[in-house]
């Protein structure tokens, strides 16, 4: 989250680096951020822009800013208002061709990786998974997107392939917090879980076809729940209701 | 001439008994530097300045180096990472670098999952076997984000001889290639290397592609100083 930004648009980035942490989970509501100048040194970018992008937070309603001697800025948490703010905001900037064409991305990454990792995992691979994903929260929407994102990582490390890592990573980091909104619901939660269990299967039994289909069906899945969180959005219904709800 | 299989063998041998001895030298160094009980912060700067000019060093073979200490052995909260890659080229994730760095964990958010870095083949194998261990080939997407070898060795705390971490590098698959590829092309037949669980590092053969596993029944011509093997083609 915090690797070094380069391209343009640099308070916008910090703000979205930000709002991904937020909605990922690995910065907690009520959590005070690292100090602007921190900020910056992390970031790669000069403290002006650490301010304008907490102000874009801050706009969207996912920090609240304290002054004072224990004051600095702190992750807006439920009792606020708008902590869904800035990935509505996020949702409603995509247009739907986008969002489709972001699960066409989506499911290439994880299906290369999915079925990669059937034909090259080490014996001992899948079993390890598999009690990983056993011990891994999934039972609310932080510790699911926080499981579900590691997984993806993981079946990118057993594809062997350095680049599909690279990618993954990058996807998570650009896109994670939308790809990911469908696992707010427990139904989603649930099927996604029994997916990943199908993948892992696939490649303990070392075929590649049933990782591909699994991992297809998984992604399709979460995408179809950011079509229809988007379709709410723009029917101006549920804008105060989780996503996907 | 061409090199026979055990010519190659002897050829990884020896490759990797430099980074076995690399690790030696600077196990010595950070139990000496223990035995003062340092604050993290001095023993980082001891660890900085044994690993750093390795790995500043243009054609060096470590892409990474340093000491990964358990919880509370400087006082600090979890495991402390003393660590330093070398420069990288320009990778989406990590940027360009030109000189060693220092690994900040907290650059690497999406490694949130794995919740416990000790129970990672590289930190787990050595700290309970008090053996040193090779690690892969494997993707590592906490420190470089490439196809690497990781190497490690328990250090142990003067006294009662605890395990304090373990001292580490990482080797760069490609980097590796450029060492051992030169003999292979000159062997009789397609030959491969192999680590552990058959997982080919370098070859020439065709039918054993790079990160593929070679059958069990593959006729291997193992190494002495790591889990690795020469595996000619049938």
């Amino acid at each position: 989250m915090f690797a070094q930004l380069s391209d343009a648009g640099r308070a916008q980035q910090v703000a979205q680096r930000l709002a991904d942490g937020i909605a990922l989970g690995v910065l907690a509501p009520g959590e005070r951020l690292p100090s602007e100048p921190e900020l910056a040194r992390r970031f790669g970018v000069a403290v002006i822009t650490v301010r304008e992008g907490l102000g874009i937070l801050r706009e969207a309603g996912l920090l609240r800013t304290r002054r004072g001697r224990d004051g600095g800025s702190f992750v807006a948490t439920d009792e606020d208002d708008g902590r869904h703010g800035l990935l509505n905001t996020r949702l409603h900037a995509l247009s739907q061709v986008e969002i489709d064409d972001i699960g066409v991305y989506f499911a290439a990454i994880v299906t290369a990786a999915a079925e990669r990792s059937a034909d090259r995992a080490a014996p001992h691979d899948a079993p390890r998974l598999s009690a990983w994903l056993a011990d891994a929260g999934f039972d609310d929407a932080a510790s699911a997107r926080t499981t579900q994102s590691g997984f993806f990582l993981e079946l990118a490390v057993l594809s062997q392939s350095p680049r599909l890592v690279r990618e993954q990573i990058r996807l998570q980091a650009d896109l994670g917090p939308v790809l990911l909104l469908g696992l707010t619901s427990s139904d989603v939660r649930r099927d996604a879980l029994a997916q990943n269990r199908r993948i892992v299967r696939a490649i303990a039994e070392r075929c590649p076809a049933h990782a591909r289909d699994a991992a297809a069906e998984l992604v399709a899945m979460l995408t179809a729940r950011v079509l229809a969180a988007k379709g709410r959005l723009e029917k101006g219904t549920g804008r105060d209701e989780p996503l996907s709800a | 001439m061409s090199p026979s299989a055990p010519d190659l063998v002897e050829l990884v041998d020896e490759t990797m008994r430099g980074v076995f001895a690399q690790l030696d030298t600077w196990r010595t160094g950070i139990e000496a530097a223990l035995a003062a009980e340092p604050r993290a912060a001095a023993l980082d700067d001891a660890v900085a300045k044994l690993v750093l000019p390795v790995l500043a060093d243009e054609d060096s073979l470590l892409v990474g180096a340093g000491f990964i200490a358990d919880a509370d052995v400087l006082g600090t909260r979890g495991v402390h990472f003393a660590w330093w890659l070398g420069p990288l080229e320009d990778n989406p994730v990590l940027g360009a670098t030109t000189g060693p760095t220092r690994l900040d964990l907290s650059t690497r958010g999406y490694t949130e999952y794995l919740r416990d870095f000790r129970s990672l083949e590289w930190f787990r194998v050595p700290t309970t076997t008090f053996q040193a261990h090779v690690t892969g080939p494997y993707v590592d997407h906490l420190c470089t984000c490439d196809y690497i070898l990781t190497f490690t060795s328990p250090v142990r705390l003067p006294g009662d001889g605890a395990v304090a971490g373990v001292v580490g590098a990482d080797v760069a698959v490609k980097r590796l290639e450029r060492e051992v590829l030169p003999a292979l092309l000159r062997a009789e037949r397609p030959t491969a290397i192999v680590g552990e669980y058959g997982r080919v590092i370098v070859s020439t053969a065709p039918g054993m592609p790079v990160a593929s596993i070679v059958p069990d029944d593959a006729k291997r011509f193992e190494c002495a100083t790591a889990p690795f093997a020469v595996v000619p083609s049938p």
